[in-house]
């Protein structure tokens, strides 16, 4: 009823490998390592920025973007992406992933800023997974972006001789 | 000395260090300001900056023949540098800078071309009886005469574009039934990348590792070598890490290679510094391969262990001088290795991350050196390559090095791009690398991850996350609004406001 | 306290009735979808134990036999209240799938409409949480004059009092008007739904297959349609990040909006902002990170991000007052004017101007979208939209050129005349009737086509005519942008502009409403 608050009793850390790091709150500020806890610091200095002290080392961090509930983070100049979810939302995923089953559409997106070079495919076209189709030139360098799926081309948004910056929308691919 | 004032014509890392050594021999030297980096450091080395920002051009300076003879003319520079990449190995450039009066500090036009056309190149070190993987002479008409040479120098072969580079255009083959897809296939990339379709073959030798020769050479016809490097961690023709000397190479096989890089060098009258490079395969066979006719990015771990600034003897056999070295006065002593450290994100390929560096620290242990171009502010900008630093780690040996490698890593801190450093982290771990069993296909054949990280290393990453996600959403004092405040208006304001409806 | 004695043995009774009507078993339903209950949403979007739920015992109005049993339930399928949101007073109404699918009869549509003038009354934000399955069949006409009600109570309160929807189930057939009409529409992706005519109709009528999610998800209405505003990924983000946007928002027309303590962490003058704008006028940055360098530390909050993108819009806070930011984004079609990005900022500076929110522009616009298709589907009435909202808008708006203010775009990004109270730029701005390149083309059309070596002579004219026309000192001289300002001290110029501002009053004439081009 009105009174039976949604208490959060833990967060899940989930990877985009679907690793999952289970954290219970108030969140402490150590880690469990077999039987010992050892602490975690955030810290920040003005030569270092931002770092985290574990174990008498410290390790260069760096938010990369947050958005909503998920966040990227360079550790250790390693990027990784969680995003952190309460036990309901969690269990929603599963649901919807379940449901769901498999993506219907993907987008590619420019990993990197630069110039599009040449575009291989057309609309309609049929695309296996790994086959190239877009030519982005960026640092002299001629990058081929390969479809990640097997479909069918549904939009292309790229043009050659145009310049795009990271993350534009390139090519829609209805997935088959 | 007859040179007294030397046009830099690069940038970055190899700008920087050039001025250093003209510094220390009393030298001037001229930088060239461009509206892509108008605040790199290496300008701040040097005595002369020529602005070049309103140039409008989209073709770079450094690779602007014209406008770099003019450039050192209108500077009085009488010598120049050329570095690496853009035009070092330009045999016209090298004679327009002769014709200008222009000291050209490298070897000479002649040498510059024989060397950069792989069929010369190969006819030369034919004549010389250098040893050399088997091939076709000369281009192929079509897949039917491909066949033939196949049986005849035997499989597994390689086509190569002709006039390429860089791994475009070429094809291993493995079987005949292979050969006339993959023929095609070579030819067709060979034509649309260097609009040129004609390819050769070689045999293809596998899994070998990647050793060259440093050449040294003056203008009275003597010629060095300085030992090896060996520079087999590549990742698509990209050399990544290098080390001198090769645990590839006893004494025996040194002093026969090194005797080959300098009956080479010596076929074309080489002068200043120059790099022969060959394959060795497990049978320790060695094939001679290509020479490069300019200083490489990787020539200090060759410092390291001859002790020998050889950029200084660039500048001193340029002017004219003799070789002081003879092939008996140098030794080499201890290990060095050089890593290269890229603005690329190896989770990603190792796709270019360019960028601005916030903040950079990298260790003083007196066994590291650092050649870099870059410093906190700098940004890697995507038009040129996308080094960051060199970071240069030696021992006593091959052990030694690694573990002081391995603490310089750890003590390396760059912000604002992804780096290659992981990837370091995780080589100097790995025990193909620790034993020195690693060839060329070590990335593609050896590896399954392209970095290192810590066991805790991710869940200190999703305990920083969730943290984020606690002070954002969750923290009541995060949201610390005050709507009283809000409320507080002027008697004028407020009056109007009300009086309005 | 004994409660055995006879008056309360029926609120006893009552009380356990209605805790056995939210079941467990009702509850997972829900849940197994991947939905939270109409309870638990509002014990999210709630302060602690603040809530006061009224009318929670109605129950529906009599049907005709006809139709089959119906279910007699408390609450008739919607529970409405108020309460504090950060300790703010906040009325809701939130519809509850698990009975009658939530579907609206005329008692479900008093309880909304009263809560609807409740809040109306107190000058007090109202939030609908919809999950519904649209207007109850059984209940006919009835059921349809109850929407009327609400759409009418919606319209009446509109610039009053802040209103926003949060879809989080399906929203369909007339009922997608309540949500439209409000300022703000949240949808959470995959679990929510909205469109006039359901996929089933769309197959019987057009004879086409399409899901629920690609007829009208919260990516189609995000991003194509334009009709939601904020989408998250499921329900708690979409809760939590509306509570965050609600602090933004005064609770009426009269008030100002709220006050948060800024850490001070983005310092007045912040030279990282000199180097965000690329030398090179045709290379893209991202226009969020110049925001990020002015506002209050992890202030933005961005609104339809997706739709219309080449315009950026949003809150911020200044030194903890709320301002509306409107910037034309390079990074997204190089930042040009469209139909969508116009109507997109139209209503967002419509917004801001009712609920006294300063709006800051900045400026970085090569014009509008040239094409058959913009100009066949209205570019000029649409972009007639945002110069109206611009004109109309009465709170203090300031302007920042960073870089292009090319042509009408330029005049129609609230240009000094259209009654912009400050107009900065940088010295990086180009201020002209078109860019270089078109410029150049049409100056020296005669000379281009006799030159030898046209490129390399464009090159030289465009160089001129950036130095002699295209720049911010001209205006400036001028008078038609007040200063010419070192990019790192923008938020200092902002700041102090706006404070002369605080107490801007313009008497608009008496009139009914004007007349804006829809």
């Amino acid at each position: 009823m009105a009174n039976d608050k949604l208490q959060i009793k833990k967060l899940h850390a989930l990877s985009s490998e679907n690793r999952k790091f289970t954290f219970s709150l108030p969140l402490k500020h150590s880690i469990r390592i077999g039987k010992r806890d050892y602490e975690v610091k955030l810290k920040s200095d003005e030569k270092l920025g931002p770092y985290i002290l574990w174990k008498n080392r410290k390790y260069p961090v760096e938010i990369v973007r947050s958005r909503q509930n998920k966040y990227e983070i360079l550790f250790n100049d390693i990027s990784y992406t969680f995003t952190v979810e309460t036990p309901f939302s969690l269990q929603r995923k599963i649901v919807l992933d379940s449901k769901r089953g498999k993506v219907e559409q993907e987008f590619i997106k420019a990993p990197m800023p630069g110039k599009i070079i040449d575009v291989l495919v057309r609309e309609g076209a049929t695309v296996l997974r790994g086959e190239p189709v877009v030519i982005l030139e960026a640092m002299k360098m001629q990058n081929e972006i390969l479809s990640p799926v097997n479909g069918v081309i549904m939009k292309v948004y790229a043009r050659a001789n145009t310049n795009v910056m990271k993350d534009d929308l390139l090519i829609e691919i209805k997935v088959s | 000395m007859k040179i007294k004032r030397i046009l830099i014509a690069n940038r970055g890392e190899i700008a920087v260090r050039i001025m250093k050594t003209a510094r220390l021999m009393n030298i001037e030297t001229v930088a060239i300001k461009t509206a892509v980096e108008p605040n790199a450091m290496y300008l701040s080395s040097a005595d002369v900056i020529f602005d070049n920002t309103e140039d409008v051009s989209e073709i770079p300076v450094f690779l602007d023949i014209e406008k770099l003879i003019a450039i050192a003319l209108k500077t009085n520079a009488n010598a120049l540098h050329p570095g690496y990449g853009f035009l070092a190995e330009n045999a016209y450039f090298a004679q327009k800078c002769i014709d200008s009066k222009i000291i050209f500090i490298g070897p000479s036009p002649d040498a510059i071309y024989k060397m950069g056309n792989k069929t010369i190149a190969r006819k030369i070190a034919l004549a010389s009886g250098i040893p050399m993987a088997m091939g076709s002479e000369g281009n192929i008409a079509n897949e039917e005469e491909a066949v033939l040479i196949a049986e005849k120098i035997g499989y597994p072969v390689i086509i190569k574009a002709a006039s390429g580079g860089g791994g475009r255009g070429m094809r291993i083959v493995r079987k005949s039934d292979e050969m006339e897809k993959l023929f095609i296939i070579a030819s067709k990339e060979a034509e649309k990348s260097f609009n040129d379709p004609s390819v050769f073959i070689e045999k293809y030798i596998e899994n070998p590792k990647h050793i060259e020769f440093q050449i040294l050479g003056d203008t009275k016809g003597n010629v060095i070598h300085l030992g090896e490097r060996e520079c087999s961690i590549q990742r698509k023709h990209q050399k990544l890490i290098e080390e001198a000397p090769s645990c590839a190479l006893d004494d025996n096989l040194r002093e026969k290679m090194g005797t080959m890089a300098v009956q080479i060098a010596k076929a074309v009258d080489y002068y200043s510094a120059g790099t022969v490079e060959f394959l060795l395969d497990s049978d320790k066979k060695f094939y001679f391969m290509e020479m490069n006719t300019r200083i490489q990015v990787e020539h200090p771990v060759t410092e390291i262990i001859t002790g020998i600034d050889l950029i200084e003897q660039q500048i001193r056999i340029a002017n004219g001088e003799e070789l002081k070295y003879r092939q008996s006065d140098i030794k080499l002593s201890g290990w060095a290795f050089e890593c290269r450290i890229n603005a690329e994100d190896v989770q990603a390929g190792f796709a270019p991350d360019p960028g601005k560096i916030i903040s950079l620290n990298m260790p003083s242990d007196a066994c590291v050196r650092v050649d870099t171009g870059v410093q906190a502010g700098s940004s890697i900008v995507a038009s040129y390559d996308s080094m960051i630093a060199k970071l240069i780690v030696k021992g006593k040996d091959r052990k030694d090095a690694l573990k002081n490698c391995k603490m310089a890593l750890d003590k390396v801190w760059i912000k604002g791009t992804k780096t290659t450093l992981p990837f370091f982290r995780m080589l100097v771990r790995h025990p193909k690398f620790q034993d020195g069993s690693f060839t060329t296909a070590f990335i593609e054949k050896d590896l399954e991850k392209f970095y290192f990280n810590s066991e805790y290393e991710e869940m200190l990453a999703a305990w920083l996350a969730t943290k984020l996600f606690i002070e954002e959403n969750l923290t009541d004092e995060s949201i610390n609004i005050d709507f009283e405040h809000g409320k507080e208006m002027s008697p004028w304001l407020l009056n109007k406001r009300i009086n309005q409806f | 306290m004994d409660l055995s004695g006879k008056p309360y043995k029926a609120f006893i009774q009552r009380q356990e009735a209605i805790k056995k009507q939210y079941s467990k078993k009702q509850a997972e339903k829900q849940h197994s979808k991947g939905k939270l209950t109409a309870f638990e949403r509002i014990n999210l979007l709630f302060d602690n134990a603040t809530f006061e739920e009224i009318d929670a015992y109605v129950t529906p109005a009599d049907q005709p036999v006809e139709f089959g049993k119906v279910e007699r339930s408390y609450g008739d399928g919607v529970i409405v209240g108020h309460g504090k949101v950060n300790g703010r007073l906040i009325f809701a109404y939130a519809q509850d799938f698990t009975i009658m699918g939530g579907s609206l009869g005329i008692v479900h549509a008093k309880k909304i409409a009263k809560i609807q003038e409740m809040a109306l009354k107190m000058g007090s934000p109202i939030i609908a949480l919809i999950d519904s399955g649209g207007a109850r069949i059984q209940e006919g006409v009835a059921s349809l004059s109850g929407y009327a009600g609400i759409f009418h109570n919606i319209i009446h309160s509109s610039g009053i009092i802040p209103q926003i929807s949060v879809i989080m189930g399906p929203a369909a057939g007339g009922a997608v008007y309540a949500p439209a009409l409000t300022d703000f529409v949240f949808m959470v992706n995959h679990t929510s739904y909205m469109f006039v005519t359901g996929p089933n109709v769309v197959k019987e009528v057009l004879n086409e297959d399409v899901t629920s999610d690609g007829l009208g998800g919260a990516e189609v209405h995000a991003r194509k349609s334009g009709v939601a505003q904020m989408i998250y990924d499921d329900e708690e983000n979409t809760i939590l990040a509306l509570k965050k946007f609600l602090s933004y928002l005064p609770s009426n027309n009269v008030e100002n909006p709220p006050v948060v303590s800024d850490d001070g962490s983005i310092g007045d003058i912040n030279e990282k902002l000199r180097d965000i704008v690329p030398d090179d006028p045709n290379k893209a940055y991202d226009v969020k990170d110049v925001i990020n360098q002015i506002v209050d530390r992890n202030s933005f909050f961005e609104t339809a991000e997706l739709f219309g993108a080449s315009l950026v819009t949003g809150f911020a806070r200044l030194r903890g007052k709320t301002i509306g930011i409107v910037a034309n984004q390079p990074k997204v079609l190089a930042g040009v004017l469209d139909i969508d990005s116009s109507t997109k900022g139209a209503r967002f500076i419509r917004f801001c101007d009712a609920f006294n929110i300063p709006i800051i522009t900045l400026e970085d616009v090569p014009g509008f979208l040239p094409g058959v298709d913009q100009e066949h589907s209205g570019i000029i009435r649409h972009g007639a939209k945002l110069l109206f909202a611009y004109s109309e808008a009465t709170v203090p708006k300031i302007t920042v050129i960073l870089r292009k203010a090319y042509g009408g775009a330029f005049i129609v990004m609230n240009s000094k005349n259209l009654g912009g109270d400050f107009s900065f730029a940088w010295p990086s701005a180009e201020i002209a009737v078109m860019g270089p390149d078109g410029a150049v083309a049409i100056l020296y059309r005669r000379e281009l086509a006799d030159s030898d070596n046209p490129v390399e002579l464009k090159k030289e004219l465009v160089k001129k005519y950036r130095d002699k026309i295209a720049n911010p000192f001209i205006a400036d001289e001028l008078g038609y942008i007040d200063e010419v300002i070192d990019p790192a001290v923008t938020r200092k110029k902002i700041l102090s502009a706006l404070n002369a501002l605080s107490n801007k009053w313009v008497k608009v004439p008496a009139r009914k409403h004007g007349n804006m081009p829809l």
